[in-house]
């Protein structure tokens, strides 16, 4: 590879670990809190990228949709959570199984709705450029999204670390049981997270739709991607998500480089690695296996 | 009822004798289906139905190995499926073999094969995290197939796949295929009713129960169930060979999450940790899959919402409920 290709290629798998970031953020929070992994999570994606679709046929806008997509995703989270979820608080495998239900009934009704042809969106007016970096004419939508994860990570993290609310989820995911005892409300509690990590997986769909187009089946790739990136980087924690997505993203672009139709033996070496070697994780704070 | 006649009557319920009476009686009924059922109105049409539901019988029965008898909750099952599936479309069309002793035994290597590599890696995990890995690692089997053109003719896979000879049997005409299906459906409940009552097949179920005791009174409780899932691989693998004979067509869909689900949905909704329960579940989703789906387009929410429903009001599943509620009546 020249040099020129390999700081494309970076750049390229930054962009896409930036992605996986929003998408894996959503996931580790639901699961950090409820010990749930979502497997609607790429459903939810998936619908925040036909509500984009949407809105920019029908308002030929983008920018609305990042507001609308992620709210009606967190509204459908917060309906969801109370009626199915809830009642089977405490067991965590049949709450799995019934977000498989869930993420079945909605991709073959998002089929029904919007058809199940590969549909390809436009970049918004102002991203649909290029730069010249050191030569290399790049899209400026890349970086738009690389800035956007990044902002979100630093918003994320301060709403974690410095607010009532964050502290609350920090409680919440340390022990629910006690945080409960204390007073606090943990129905509420649950539901709100299951929303916010709904409306993140809405989000990522939303900034993935002008770069990847809309198409049946991207439900679960990116649900292949969430749980590889929190496998990787640690289930339950922003940091684990942040950096699993930022060795994931960059070696999933480098595998397709180098290897092609092998890309994947790259990213299964990974998981196995780690695996391996760190069963929690690089920064999870639960052992994976034994 | 009199008490006496309740005590006989659930006597004769209890035997196993009764039991391998019926399984008798209902081999030979399905074997004999093509004659008895000729004169019937769409028989033809029926018979591929039933022959669908064998054959994923023979994959749900291999999950539940998994998830009903070892606590196992595997979420990636089509990658034996799928290899199955492949190997036995391959093998005939590289060695260049009609026989399926031959397609059917690479069908079950690969199979297992698979499921050695990912079984060494995710075996160790366990619930939700043994769920997680077994997804993302078939989906990496997925991908396999779906982008190792050469080998596995990419998006397309293999279409117009000519039936294997069985001792000298052709079985492409539709009743020889039938009846090779009902046959190995036979084969296998048999194996794997014998494994259930085996010291194999209650350790196993000691491990869901409790591993850490199991570990505590000596099992090797990782390798039974590393032996487990490389024999549940086999077996799926098995059921793939005979889907790639059945549909005649092998696709990178046969490796894909939603057949891993499928297997899932059937054995969860006939009942996990039963003999009856996952051959049930197979008619079930055969049915929504093949016949409710050609008369309204939105099959897959349907199925989507039966197993929500069974998730969180029947968790035992139709045998299991049905089971339950037997035993409460003879109380």
């Amino acid at each position: 590879m020249s040099p020129d290709l390999v700081l494309q290629q970076a750049l390229n798998g930054i962009s896409f670990g930036a992605l996986l970031f929003i998408l894996a953020a959503g996931l580790s929070l639901i699961f950090g809190m409820m010990d749930v992994v979502n497997l609607a999570h790429g459903a939810f994606y998936m619908l925040g990228a036909y509500i984009t679709l949407k809105i920019v046929d029908v308002t030929q806008q983008f920018w609305p949709a990042i507001v609308v997509a992620p709210l009606a995703l967190a509204l459908l989270g917060l309906v969801l959570e109370p009626t199915l979820l809830r009642r089977l608080r405490g067991r965590h495998l049949d709450q799995v199984l019934l977000t498989i239900g869930v993420a079945l009934v909605m991709a073959d009704l998002i089929g029904l709705f919007w058809g199940r042809e590969i549909r390809a969106l436009p970049f918004p007016p102002g991203l649909d450029g290029s730069v010249v970096i050191a030569g290399n004419v790049y899209p400026i939508y890349r970086l738009f999204v690389i800035a956007f994860a990044i902002g979100l990570a630093l918003l994320l993290a301060y709403l974690h670390r410095r607010t009532a609310v964050g502290a609350l989820i920090r409680a919440g995911v340390d022990d629910a049981e006690m945080l409960s005892a204390l007073g606090v409300d943990t129905d509420r509690l649950f539901a709100f997270t299951f929303a916010v990590g709904a409306g993140l997986a809405g989000l990522a769909g939303v900034i993935a739709a002008p770069a990847f187009g809309v198409h049946p089946g991207m439900d679960v790739e990116a649900l292949i991607y969430s749980l590889i990136v929190v496998v990787v980087g640690g289930l339950g924690t922003l940091t684990g998500a942040a950096a699993g997505a930022g060795l994931v993203g960059p070696a999933d672009t480098f595998g397709k480089t180098l290897f092609q139709e092998f890309a994947l033996a790259l990213i299964f070496a990974i998981m196995a690695v780690v695996l391996l070697a760190r069963p929690s994780g690089l920064f999870g704070r639960i052992r994976i296996s034994r | 009822m009199t008490a006496a006649a309740e005590a006989r009557s659930s006597r004769i319920l209890a035997a196993p004798s009764v039991y391998a009476g019926l399984a008798v009686v209902a081999v030979a009924a399905l074997l004999t289906f093509p004659e008895w059922a000729s004169g019937i109105e769409g028989s033809r049409y029926w018979e591929s139905i039933l022959r669908d539901v064998l054959v994923f019988g023979i994959y749900a029965l291999s999950l539940d190995l998994l998830v009903g008898r070892a606590g196992m909750p595997s979420l990636g099952h089509a990658a034996f499926f799928g290899g199955g599936a492949y190997a036995a479309a391959i093998s005939a069309a590289r060695l260049g073999t009609d026989e399926l002793v031959v397609t059917l035994t690479a069908a079950i290597l690969v199979a297992a094969f698979l499921a050695v590599v990912i079984g060494v890696l995710s075996v160790r995990a366990s619930g939700i995290f043994f769920l997680m890995l077994t997804l993302a690692f078939a989906q990496m089997v997925f991908a396999l197939a779906f982008q190792w053109t050469d080998v596995t003719g990419g998006s397309n896979g293999f279409s117009a796949i000519r039936r294997p000879m069985a001792f000298g049997l052709d079985l492409n005409p539709a009743d020889a295929l039938y009846r090779t299906v009902v046959v190995v459906f036979a084969v296998v409940v048999l194996l794997l009713w014998w494994l259930h009552r085996s010291q194999y097949g209650r350790a196993l179920v000691g491990v869901r129960e409790n591993e850490r005791r199991m570990r505590a009174l000596g099992y090797d409780t990782v390798r039974l169930k590393l032996s487990a899932f490389v024999l549940a691989g086999a077996l799926a693998g098995v059921a793939g060979a005979l889907s790639t004979w059945s549909f005649r067509i092998v696709s990178a869909n046969d490796v894909g999450l939603s057949r891993s689900v499928e297997a899932f949905v059937m054995v969860l909704i006939g009942g996990a940790g039963t003999l009856l329960g996952p051959i049930v579940g197979a008619g079930v989703v055969v049915y929504i899959d093949r016949v409710l789906s050609s008369s309204i387009p939105f099959s897959q929410t349907v199925l989507g919402l039966v197993f929500v429903v069974f998730v969180l009001a029947a968790r035992q599943g139709i045998v299991g409920s049905m089971r339950s509620a037997l035993a409460r009546a003879r109380r």
